[in-house]
C-alpha cells in the first residue's frame, strides 16, 4: 500500500474508533512497558484454562456428565484394538467416572477443617490476646513456619511417622471407643488412608487461618476491649463474646481460604492416602484418593492408552480441579475484602 | 452489674465464679491448641533434622546420585539451575505487574491483572505441571527440560511477587512521588530510581518467598524437569535435570537403606534452605 | 498477606544493604560457578520404565560406561507403561518394559521395536508373621478370588484346601496391587486370565480397572509394593524377581504357584527355564510372544521376556549407533548376559535362537 493509502485508511479508523486510535498513536510510556510485562499474569492465568480446555474436550464431550455421576477409572482393554465413538477413538471398555475423587477431595477437605478450625481458632485467640508483643513475634514465626515446609515434606514425615502411628495406636484406639459413631468404626486398616491425609493437611492450613484471624484481632480497636473490661468482662470473655463475632467474616474467609488450600494439595495427600482406585473409604481409615494425588498417580499409566483418550480425561480431571479452586479463592478472596472494607 | 441489680451477692459471686472458670478453660483450651502446633512443628523439623543430619556425609556434596546410593550433587545444583531460572523470568514479569498495579491502579487493566493474579494463588500447582506437561514437554515438543519446569514454576511464583511489589508499593507515602515528579523527573526515573529503591524490603520479601516455593515445589517438576543422574549439561531444552524433592519423593519408596538416606538428606537440605529464607524474609520487615 | 511496613528492617540501613548486596553478590557468583560447569559434550542416553528391569541396567550402566568415554546413560525406575510411552515419543532412547507393545501401538508406531534382553519371571508374595520357612500353594483361580475380593481371609477353605496342614491365620488379606502402568501387572494379570476363567472380564494389561476388594491398596513401583507389603501384615501381592533378595530380607514369603500340568512350583532358575524352553521357539520375528502359564510339569508359571523399546528411526545416527552398540553388548553372552549380571536379579540369559532374533531387531536401529 502507498503511504497516502495507509494515511488514508489511518483516517478513516481514527473517525471510526477515535480513543483506541488515540491510544495508539500516542508515544509509548514506561507505564506501558509494565503494563505489557505484567500482561504475563493474566495471559498465564488464560492460556492454562483455555489450553485445558482444548485439550480436554474430547473427554469432556464423550464422558458427559456421567464423568461426575459415577466411580470407576477403566481404560479398558489396552491391549484390544480401538473403536471410534462419536468420531473420538477410545479403546473397548473404557470409562472414566470420578465421583470417588470428588467425594475424596471433599470428605478430606471437609475432615481437615474439622481439626484445623479449632486449633487454628484457639492458637489465633491465644497469640494475639495472651502472649506479650516482643513474644508475638517469634511465637507466629513458629506457627508460619508450618506455612513454608514444602508439601513433600508433610508427606515424608507422614509417611515415616504418621502411618505407623495411625496404623498401629490412633485407628484400632478410635475404632474400639469411638466405633459406634458411624464412620469411625470397622476395620482400623494399616493407618494409609482418608485418617492419616486429613491430619496431614490439616496441619498444613491451620497456619492460614490462623496467621490471618491473629492479625484480624490485633487489629481490632483498644476501644472495644477497653469498653468489654468496663463492663467487668474477663479478657477471655471481651475476646469470645465481644471480638470474634465481629470477625466472623473475617474468620469464614479465612477459612475458605485453607479449603482452598487443601483441595489443591498433592504430594503430602499421594504419600499417604493408599491410593483408592475406584471407590470412597467406607470409614476413615480406608484408602482415599483425592482429584489432585490422582493426577499424579495415574499419569503414568494413563499413558498406555494409545488412543490418548485417558491422558484427556486426566485433563479434564486437572480443568475441574482448576475451576473448582478458582471459584472457592475467589470466594475467599471477596468475604475478606468485604470485611476489610477494601482489599486486605 | 450486681452493685445496681436488687439480686442477693450470694448468687452473683456464684456466677462471677463460673464466669472466671469458663474464661481460664478457655485460656487453657487456646494454649493447648497453640502448643499442639507447637509440638507437631517440633516433631516435624526434629524428625528431618535427625534422620537427615544421620544421613548427612561429604559424598552428599560432591557426587551424583548412582542408582540408589551416591550423592545428591545432581540434585542440589539443579535445585539452584532452575531457582535462578526461575527468578529471571518471574521477578521481572511480577515486579511489573505489581508496580504498575500500585502506580495506575485506575483503569481496567490494572483491576484485570489484579484479579488474575489472585486467580493464580489459587490455580493448584499440579494442574499449572499437568498444563506445562501437555503443552510445553509434549505439545512444543521441549521434552523434560530446565525450561519447561522453569516456566512452570515461573508461572506458580509470578502472583506471591506481582502482590508483595504492589503492597510494598503502595505502602509508599504519596510525598516521595510528589517531590520526584514535582522535581521533573519522568515516569520511569521516579519508578526505577526513587521509588524502587524504597520499597525494596517489601519485594525482597515477595522474591524471598517465590524463592522458597520454586525450591520446596515437587508435583509440576515431575512432568516438567524429568529426572537425570548427572550434573546440569547447560542445555536448556531436550534434557531432563535433577532436583531435590525428587529425591525426597522416590527415594523414600524403594526399600534399601541408602536410597532412604538420600532422601532423608535432601530433606533436611531443602527443609534447611526454606526455613532460612523464611525467617530471612521476616527479618527484612519487621511489623508491629 | 498483609505485610505491616511500621519498621522497615535491614533494607533500611547503609549496613544492612552493604550486607544483603554481598549476600545476593555471594548467591550470584555460587550459581554462576555451578552454571559454569562445563557441558557434556558427548552422547547422553536415557533409559526409562519397567521397575522390574532397573536393578539389571543400575548393574550394566555402571562397567559400560566406565569402558565407553563419551557416553553417560541414565536409567530410571517409572514403570513399563512410561517406558513404553516415553520410548514413542523420544523423550527416552530406551524403554524398559516386561509387556510387549499392544498390537494397536504397534500399528500405530510401525518403527517402534520391542527386542528382548533377558528372561525374568515374577513371584507372588505374602507377609504372613508366624508361616515360617513354609511356601504356601496358590493359583490361578485362587488368587483371581482374592484379588476380586471374594475371598476375604487367610483360612477360606479355597486356600486350606491347597495347603493341607498349613495354620492359617484367620485374618482379613490386604492385596496391593500396582497403581502405575506396570508391566509387572500385565504378566501377573494376564496368568490370572490364562489360568481362571472368572477373570476374563476384566482382561490384562499394564494397567487394568482393579475391582474394589475390601482393603486394597495400591503401590507404585516394585519398592513400593515391597515397602507397602513390609508395612502391611497379612496383605499378599505381585513382585518382579529382581527384588527376590530384598524381599527375603523383609521375610516376605513367596508362593508356589500351579502350573499348566497342576503343579506347585517355586521361581528358581530351572523353572524358568523350562518354561522359557517350552515357548521360545514360538517366537515371531517382532518377538511380541507371552511366556505365561507355559506348559510342562516343572515350568513356572509366570515367566516373561524383558523387553528394550526401541525407536528404529532415531533422530540422531551417532545416538543410534551408541544404542546399537549398548544393547548388542547387553544380549552377549560374555558380557551383559553373563551369569555374573544376571544372577544378581534372578535372570536368565536368551535362548540362542531368540538372542539372533533380538540381534536382527537390534541391527535396525538407525537404518531408516
Amino acid at each position: 500500500m502507498t503511504s497516502a493509502a495507509l494515511k488514508a485508511s489511518a483516517d478513516a479508523f481514527a473517525v471510526r474508533r477515535p480513543r483506541l486510535a488515540k491510544l495508539l498513536r500516542r508515544a509509548p510510556r514506561f507505564r506501558d512497558l509494565l503494563a505489557v510485562l505484567g500482561g504475563a499474569i493474566p495471559l498465564g492465568v488464560v492460556g492454562v484454562v483455555a489450553f485445558l480446555t482444548i485439550y480436554a474436550w474430547p473427554a469432556v464431550m464423550l464422558n458427559g456428565w456421567g464423568f461426575v455421576g459415577g466411580s470407576e477409572w477403566n481404560l479398558g482393554s489396552t491391549y484390544a484394538d480401538p473403536i471410534v465413538t462419536n468420531g473420538i477413538p477410545v479403546l473397548p471398555g473404557a470409562h472414566y467416572a470420578i465421583l470417588f475423587l470428588i467425594g475424596g477431595t471433599l470428605l478430606s477437605t471437609a475432615i481437615a477443617m474439622i481439626v484445623a478450625v479449632p486449633v487454628g481458632v484457639g492458637a489465633a485467640i491465644f497469640l494475639a490476646e495472651a502472649v506479650p508483643s516482643w513474644a508475638r513475634l517469634w511465637l507466629s514465626l513458629f506457627v508460619e513456619l508450618l506455612a513454608a515446609i514444602p508439601s513433600v515434606v508433610f508427606g515424608l514425615w507422614g509417611y515415616a511417622v504418621l502411618i505407623p502411628l495411625v496404623g498401629k495406636h490412633i485407628a484400632p484406639a478410635m475404632s474400639l471407643w469411638l466405633g459406634w459413631i458411624p464412620f469411625l468404626g470397622g476395620s482400623p486398616g494399616n493407618g494409609y488412608g482418608l485418617l492419616a491425609a486429613s491430619l496431614v493437611l490439616s496441619l498444613m492450613i491451620v497456619p492460614l487461618i490462623t496467621v490471618t484471624l491473629r492479625d484480624a484481632i490485633v487489629s481490632q480497636p483498644d476501644s472495644l476491649r477497653e469498653t468489654a473490661a468496663a463492663l467487668g468482662a474477663t479478657r477471655f470473655e471481651t475476646v469470645w463474646l465481644v471480638i470474634m463475632p465481629g470477625l466472623r467474616t473475617v474468620l469464614i474467609g479465612a477459612c475458605v481460604l485453607a479449603i482452598g488450600r487443601a483441595l489443591g494439595e498433592t504430594m503430602a495427600v499421594l504419600m499417604v492416602s493408599g491410593n483408592a482406585l475406584g471407590g470412597l473409604p467406607s470409614n476413615i481409615f480406608g484408602p482415599v484418593s483425592t482429584m489432585a494425588s490422582f493426577i499424579v498417580s495415574q499419569l503414568d499409566s494413563a499413558l498406555t492408552d494409545p488412543t490418548g483418550f485417558a491422558v484427556r480425561s486426566l485433563a479434564e480431571i486437572a480443568l475441574a480441579l482448576c475451576l473448582m479452586s478458582i471459584a472457592v479463592n475467589t470466594l475467599a478472596r471477596l468475604l475478606l475484602s468485604y470485611a476489610n472494607g477494601g482489599r486486605p | 452489674m450486681s452493685a445496681t441489680t436488687n439480686r442477693p451477692l450470694v448468687h452473683d459471686l456464684a456466677l462471677a465464679r463460673r464466669r472466671h472458670l469458663i474464661s481460664q478453660l478457655g485460656w487453657i483450651v487456646c494454649a493447648t491448641t497453640l502448643a499442639m502446633l507447637g509440638v507437631a512443628i517440633c516433631w516435624i523439623l526434629g524428625m528431618i533434622l535427625i534422620k537427615g543430619v544421620s544421613a548427612l556425609s561429604l559424598k552428599i556434596f560432591t557426587a551424583p546420585t548412582q542408582g540408589n546410593g551416591g550423592g545428591l550433587l545432581n540434585a542440589i545444583e539443579g535445585t539452584a539451575v532452575l531457582a535462578v531460572g526461575t527468578l529471571i523470568l518471574a521477578v521481572p514479569l511480577g515486579v511489573a505487574a505489581g508496580v504498575y498495579v500500585a502506580e495506575f491502579p485506575v483503569g481496567p487493566w490494572a483491576k484485570t491483572i489484579r484479579f488474575f493474579c489472585d486467580t493464580l494463588v489459587g490455580v493448584p500447582s499440579i494442574v499449572l505441571g499437568y498444563a506445562g506437561y501437555v503443552l510445553l514437554v509434549q505439545t512444543l515438543g521441549w521434552k523434560f527440560s530446565a525450561a519447561a519446569a522453569c516456566v512452570t514454576l515461573a508461572m506458580i511464583c509470578l502472583p506471591y511477587i506481582c502482590r508483595s511489589s504492589e503492597l510494598a508499593f503502595a505502602a509508599i507515602s504519596i510525598d516521595l512521588r510528589e517531590a520526584a515528579y514535582a522535581l521533573g523527573a519522568g515516569e520511569r526515573q521516579v519508578i526505577l530510581f526513587v521509588l524502587l529503591p524504597a520499597a525494596t524490603p517489601g519485594v525482597l520479601t515477595g522474591i524471598l518467598l517465590a524463592l522458597s516455593v520454586s525450591v520446596g515445589e515437587t508435583a509440576p517438576l515431575l512432568y516438567t524437569a524429568g529426572w537425570s543422574n548427572y550434573l546440569w549439561n547447560g542445555r536448556l531444552f531436550d534434557s531432563p535435570i535433577a532436583y531435590l524433592t525428587y529425591a525426597i519423593w522416590t527415594f523414600i519408596n524403594e526399600p534399601s537403606a541408602s536410597a532412604n538416606a538420600l532422601a532423608y538428606a535432601a530433606a533436611l537440605l531443602v527443609t534447611s534452605f526454606v526455613l532460612v529464607v523464611s525467617i530471612a524474609s521476616r527479618l527484612l520487615i519487621r511489623p508491629r | 498477606m498483609a505485610i505491616k511496613h511500621s519498621h522497615p528492617g535491614i533494607a533500611s540501613s547503609f549496613r544492612g544493604r552493604v550486607a544483603l548486596s554481598a549476600i545476593a553478590a555471594a548467591a550470584a557468583v555460587g550459581a554462576g560457578a555451578f552454571m559454569c560447569v562445563p557441558a557434556f559434550a558427548g552422547q547422553q542416553m536415557i533409559e526409562t520404565g519397567s521397575s522390574l528391569l532397573y536393578p539389571l541396567f543400575n548393574l550394566w550402566i555402571p562397567p559400560y560406561v566406565k569402558a565407553h568415554a563419551g557416553l553417560e546413560i541414565t536409567p530410571q525406575s517409572t514403570g513399563s507403561g512410561t517406558g513404553i510411552s516415553q520410548a514413542i515419543d523420544g523423550t527416552a532412547q530406551i524403554g524398559g518394559s516386561d509387556a510387549y507393545l499392544s498390537p494397536a501401538l504397534a500399528k500405530q508406531h510401525g518403527t517402534i521395536m520391542n527386542i528382548p534382553l533377558a528372561i525374568s519371571s515374577q513371584m507372588v508374595n505374602y507377609n504372613l508373621p508366624g508361616l515360617g520357612k513354609t511356601h504356601l500353594n496358590l493359583n490361578g483361580p485362587v488368587l483371581a478370588s482374592i484379588f476380586q475380593g471374594k475371598i476375604v481371609a487367610w483360612n477360606d477353605e479355597a486356600i486350606a484346601k491347597l495347603n493341607p496342614g498349613v495354620k492359617l491365620p484367620n485374618e482379613k488379606i490386604v492385596t496391593i496391587h500396582r497403581t502405575d502402568g506396570s508391566g509387572d501387572t500385565f504378566i501377573f494379570t494376564q496368568y490370572l486370565t490364562a489360568s481362571a476363567p472368572e477373570w476374563k472380564s476384566l482382561g490384562y494389561g499394564t494397567t487394568i480397572s482393579w475391582p474394589s476388594a475390601p482393603n486394597a491398596i495400591g503401590a507404585v513401583g516394585n519398592p513400593g509394593v515391597v515397602d507397602a507389603m513390609k508395612n502391611a501384615p497379612y496383605s499378599i501381592g505381585y513382585v518382579g524377581i529382581s527384588f527376590k533378595a530384598v524381599t527375603q530380607s523383609n521375610a516376605l514369603g513367596e508362593a508356589a504357584l500351579e502350573n499348566q500340568a497342576g503343579k506347585f512350583v517355586l521361581s528358581t532358575a530351572e523353572s524358568v527355564m523350562a518354561a522359557a524352553d517350552a515357548l521360545s521357539g514360538k517366537t515371531p520375528a517382532d518377538e511380541s510372544l507371552s511366556l505365561i502359564f507355559a506348559p510342562g510339569d516343572k515350568s513356572y508359571p509366570i515367566v516373561n521376556y524383558e523387553y528394550a523399546i526401541v525407536d528404529a528411526k532415531q533422530p540422531d545416527a551417532a545416538m543410534g549407533r551408541e544404542i546399537k552398540a549398548f544393547l548388542s553388548w547387553t544380549i552377549m553372552p560374555e558380557h551383559g548376559s553373563a551369569a555374573g549380571f544376571l544372577d544378581q536379579v534372578s535372570f536368565v540369559a536368551l535362548p540362542p535362537s531368540v538372542e539372533k532374533l533380538s540381534q536382527t531387531q537390534i541391527d535396525k536401529i538407525g537404518q531408516d
